[in-house]
């Protein structure tokens, strides 16, 4: 149940039919995993504390850096040389106290995913390379929770959410393993990053309050240069090295 | 009979040998990203297709990149 406080809180969202009280305890029991607090977990994790996710667990391995600013606006310019992962917990406690934060200061791979992952039943991915990705993916399909990937690059964004069993997967999408190296880090806009993660931020509280994912099998992109928004449906890959072969 | 088919590339209209391949197109339009998204007439092709679908004329065809920043 939900005291007087957290009632008024959230009585704009509970207003939805889609959500009201029912929808708001589910909300509520939700533990959703942020990994990356960078442009795109600014945002997601901002919406989802807010919203009243029950307890967020966020993971970074960063330290906020000056040239974060322009985007990663749950960071502020007294944090420079702070972990991501604390300053996010104390702007998201100020923001809501019922939201349970756990943060980790720590990186995502093969050997640590799945410890960092927990208990929580839904990935949000804000990370900000291929390899960390798939590493949440194979975790994601391991342990069949849905996986809401989102990336970003100068003008344009792309997000998609993946639900194993039901869909592709994220390796359906980009099954190679090839290390791209040598590669600077892309230009980035803030606004463009807002997009692309309260989209992820929707389709969690779509999920924890039990409407489906709309995004499922389906990546949206989304141009900031032409203001336009296209969806291409995607298949599960019958040769996927994760979910399609099952040699994962 | 002419040697090349019309087809749209990324929203431009291109002439393209009449049998390509998407593998083809991909050497032709120098696409070097190993995680290319390629959409053949608004559905996606799976990697291990490219090599045996083959563009009809008016196809459309976009190269997509990855966003991988975050």
């Amino acid at each position: 149940m939900l005291t007087a406080e957290e009632a008024r809180r959230y009585s704009r969202q509970m207003q939805l039919p889609e959500i009201g009280l029912e929808g708001q305890v589910r909300i509520a029991a939700g533990r959703v995993m942020v990994a990356g607090l960078g442009g795109l977990g600014s945002i997601a994790a901002y919406y989802l504390a807010a919203a009243g996710v029950g307890c967020l667990k966020l993971v970074d391995r960063d330290r906020v850096a000056l040239e974060n600013l322009n985007r990663q606006i749950l960071h502020s310019t007294a944090d420079i040389g702070r972990p991501k992962s604390e300053s996010a917990r104390e702007k998201l406690r100020q923001l809501n106290p019922h939201c349970r934060v756990e943060a980790v200061h720590a990186s995502i791979d093969d050997g640590s995913a799945e410890a960092l992952l927990g208990d929580c039943s839904v990935i949000v991915d804000a990370t900000d390379n291929r390899e960390t990705r798939q590493a949440l993916n194979r975790a994601s399909v391991r342990h069949r929770l849905p996986f809401i990937y989102g990336g970003i690059s100068g003008w344009d964004g792309m997000t998609a959410t993946f639900i194993p069993g039901r869909g592709p997967c994220f390796s359906c999408l980009f099954p190679t393993r090839e290390v791209a190296n040598g590669l600077s880090p892309p230009p980035v806009l803030g606004p463009t990053a807002g997009i692309v993660a309260s989209i992820q931020a929707l389709e969690t509280l779509r999920i924890l309050v039990g409407c489906p994912p709309r995004l499922a099998g389906r990546l949206l992109r989304v141009s900031g240069l032409t203001m336009e928004f296209h969806s291409l449906p995607i298949d599960r890959n019958p040769l996927c090295p994760v979910c399609g072969g099952r040699t994962a | 009979m002419s040697d090349r088919i019309r087809i749209v590339v990324n929203g431009m209209p291109e002439e393209v040998p009449p049998s390509a391949t998407l593998t083809d197109l991909i050497g032709l339009f120098g696409e070097m990203d190993p995680d290319l998204i390629v959409e053949l007439n608004g559905r996606f092709v799976f990697a291990q297709d490219y090599a045996a679908t083959r563009v009809a004329p008016n196809d459309r065809v976009e190269f997509i990149h990855p966003n991988f920043g975050g």
